[in-house]
């Protein structure tokens, strides 16, 4: 017997496909959009910033220093005299890659232990699970300063640093996941099948947890930049002497009492946005997938 | 931490001071052992309570002075927690009760707020009412000039730290309307940045309790929506904030640090900073120690809390 008559499918691109659970209509999407504009805003700014910077942000007495925002400095001066506008534009470029460094450490750590230790079940996993939840009952900030205290104050440390802490927020969600998927009739099926371990992990449970890894990513990204600017504010961040958001906020506020706001304002400000954009796409991709949340 | 670079006594004394002398304290640490010694040591002391003795300044015991600073961070993070949960609470529970706008407005509040680096929120409030305004003080537990009282007689004195509770306990008003005055900036800074979990936790339960069947019983029976949304629905949804609770309080510790660094308040957090910066080994772990142990006990209280207040746990 031959399939006459066929469901017809819409044609659909491959680039339309990829897109539809951003651009698609439904739940979140403004949520998504206004999150996904910030954060590409932000992006494109840093890494243009040599291009668009009007000065070079480094430059002291370029003007009087703690001047207001004017025609010639828009975003005022800092107390050493340094264009904000250039500072705040250069400022994003390391705290950023901070934040992508240590979301890339935490899932190619974090991920594999946690589909791992929860398909292995049994002693591993309450032993890797132990470990993972005292590290997460931990305040991070504490961890974080024990860590960069113990190894030093470097870019790649503060990721690292930043990586650990969040660790154990992606093993668990993963963990959780597998724990259920890992019993459904599916995986029983394709085991039964001929699949392999790496097969089954990779090929039929993975998939399924990826939604749930995309939401924490993305508070990650947002956690990052304010544990980052926290560590700067203590003075364990990045060196001073970079033009960052974080250290622009920590320095600007001796000239507070004088009621220079712009610095603070602009600096501060900017680490707001770059949280909020990454905290809005993961509210909103995580109403797009959790019906619970309308 | 030992296996650091630098050494703390040679961070003391100036760079020709006699050798002899340097091993002498260098000794007196205990710093010359091997690094196990110092360790096995190190944890016999913790069994007795001893965190050791501070490697800066004049060497006092660490443990005392994480106490003498412990009080200003209960007192603020107490009055935190309570800006967090009747902010969270309220805003959330309207969030749920109301839809559009106005749950909209509440969703992006938590969503903003918990955006927003402590220390930024704190700023703001300070050139705000600090520095336009001048209405409030920025910085410290108490002006210049006020001496702390504590409850004292014949003899016996009981002394809390927390300033607010001790001038209450000896009848010295005018030290408690200055205490709290310098409370209200910070707390609000820390209070309303941990609000923002409260909101959207509150929010969410309290949409998932408005479903249940008992909800609709109670608007069956013809009771006010007042009465139904905050003595029905807010009382069950409230339950799963409890636990979350436990959690968050490491969160307001976290903030604690950095708010206690931005208003100058002496307490715990600006204590680990600043011990961070003379390499003083013993007193930043002593104050690890003690903030787990914090940690661990609040997490107890909370599971217990949560046994008195939901009878199913306790089956």
């Amino acid at each position: 017997m031959t399939i006459t008559q066929r469901t017809r499918v819409e044609p659909q691109s491959q680039l339309a496909k990829l897109m539809s659970p951003i651009f698609g209509k439904g739940y979140g999407r403004g949520l998504m959009l206004v999150g996904l504009c910030i954060t590409i805003f932000l992006t494109v700014m840093s890494i243009l910033a040599p291009f668009i910077a009007p000065h070079d942000p480094t430059t002291i007495g370029l003007g009087p220093p703690n001047s207001a925002p004017s025609a010639v400095f828009p975003l005022g001066t800092d107390q050493y005299g340094r264009d904000m506008l250039s500072r705040i534009i250069w400022g994003g470029r390391f705290i950023l890659l901070v934040a992508v460094a240590a979301v890339a450490i935490c899932l190619l750590i974090g991920l594999p232990i946690g589909l791992v230790s929860a398909y292995a079940g049994g002693n591993v996993d309450r032993t890797v699970a132990l470990v993972m939840d005292s590290i997460y009952a931990f305040p991070s900030l504490v961890l974080a300063i024990m860590i960069i205290s113990v190894f030093g104050v470097t870019i790649i440390n503060e990721a690292l640093a930043i990586a650990v802490v969040y660790i154990p927020s992606y093993f668990r969600v993963v963990r959780s996941q597998v724990l259920s998927i890992k019993e459904m009739p599916y995986v029983d099926a394709a085991k039964s099948a001929g699949a392999g371990t790496p097969s089954v992990l990779l090929r039929y449970i993975w998939p399924n947890v990826t939604a749930s890894v995309v939401v924490v990513a993305t508070v990650n990204f947002a956690d990052s930049i304010l544990t980052t600017a926290g560590l700067d504010f203590i003075g364990l961040g990045l060196p001073v002497t970079l033009p960052d958001w974080g250290i622009d906020l920590t320095y600007g506020r001796q000239a507070l009492p004088l009621g220079v706001w712009w610095t603070i304002v602009f600096s501060g400000g900017m680490i707001l946005l770059a949280a909020l954009g990454f905290s809005l796409i993961s509210e909103g991709y995580a109403e797009r997938v959790n019906p619970k949340l309308r | 931490m030992r296996v650091l670079p630098g050494n703390p006594v040679l961070l003391k004394f100036e760079k020709n001071t006699d050798p002899a002398l340097l091993a002498q304290y260098t000794h007196a640490l205990g710093l010359d052992k091997p690094l196990y010694v110092q360790y096995f040591d190190y944890l016999w002391g913790l069994l007795h309570g001893d965190l050791g003795l501070s490697m800066a300044g004049a060497f006092e015991p660490v443990g005392p002075q994480i106490l003498s600073r412990f009080p200003a961070t209960l007192e603020l993070t107490s009055y935190s927690f309570i800006v967090a949960v009747i902010v969270g609470v309220l805003l959330g529970a309207l969030g749920a009760r109301k839809t559009g706008a106005t749950d909209d407005s509440v969703k992006v509040f938590g969503i903003l707020i918990y955006a927003f680096p402590v220390f930024f929120l704190g700023m703001i409030l300070q050139l705000i009412f600090g520095v336009w305004f001048r209405i409030l003080p920025v910085s410290g537990r108490l002006d210049p000039g006020v001496i702390p009282t504590y409850l004292s007689f014949g003899g016996h004195s009981l002394q809390t730290g927390i300033l607010t509770l001790d001038s209450l306990l000896s009848g010295n008003l005018p030290e408690f309307v200055d205490a709290v005055r310098h409370l209200i900036l910070p707390a609000t800074a820390l209070g309303l940045v941990i609000s923002g979990i409260f909101v959207r936790m509150t929010r969410a339960n309290m949409m998932e309790t408005m479903r249940a069947d008992f909800v609709t019983a109670a608007r069956a029976r013809g009771l006010k929506e007042r009465t139904v949304v905050y003595s029905y629905a807010l009382r069950n949804a409230l339950l799963p904030i409890v636990t979350i609770m436990g959690l968050q309080f490491a969160l307001l510790l976290s903030g604690a640090i950095l708010t206690e660094t931005e208003f100058s308040i002496l307490g715990l957090g600006s204590y680990l900073v600043d011990r961070i910066n003379f390499r003083d080994y013993t007193a930043v772990q002593g104050t690890v120690v003690f903030l787990a142990l914090v940690i661990s006990s609040v997490s107890l209280i909370v599971d217990i809390l949560y046994a008195y207040l939901d009878p199913r746990v306790r089956l």
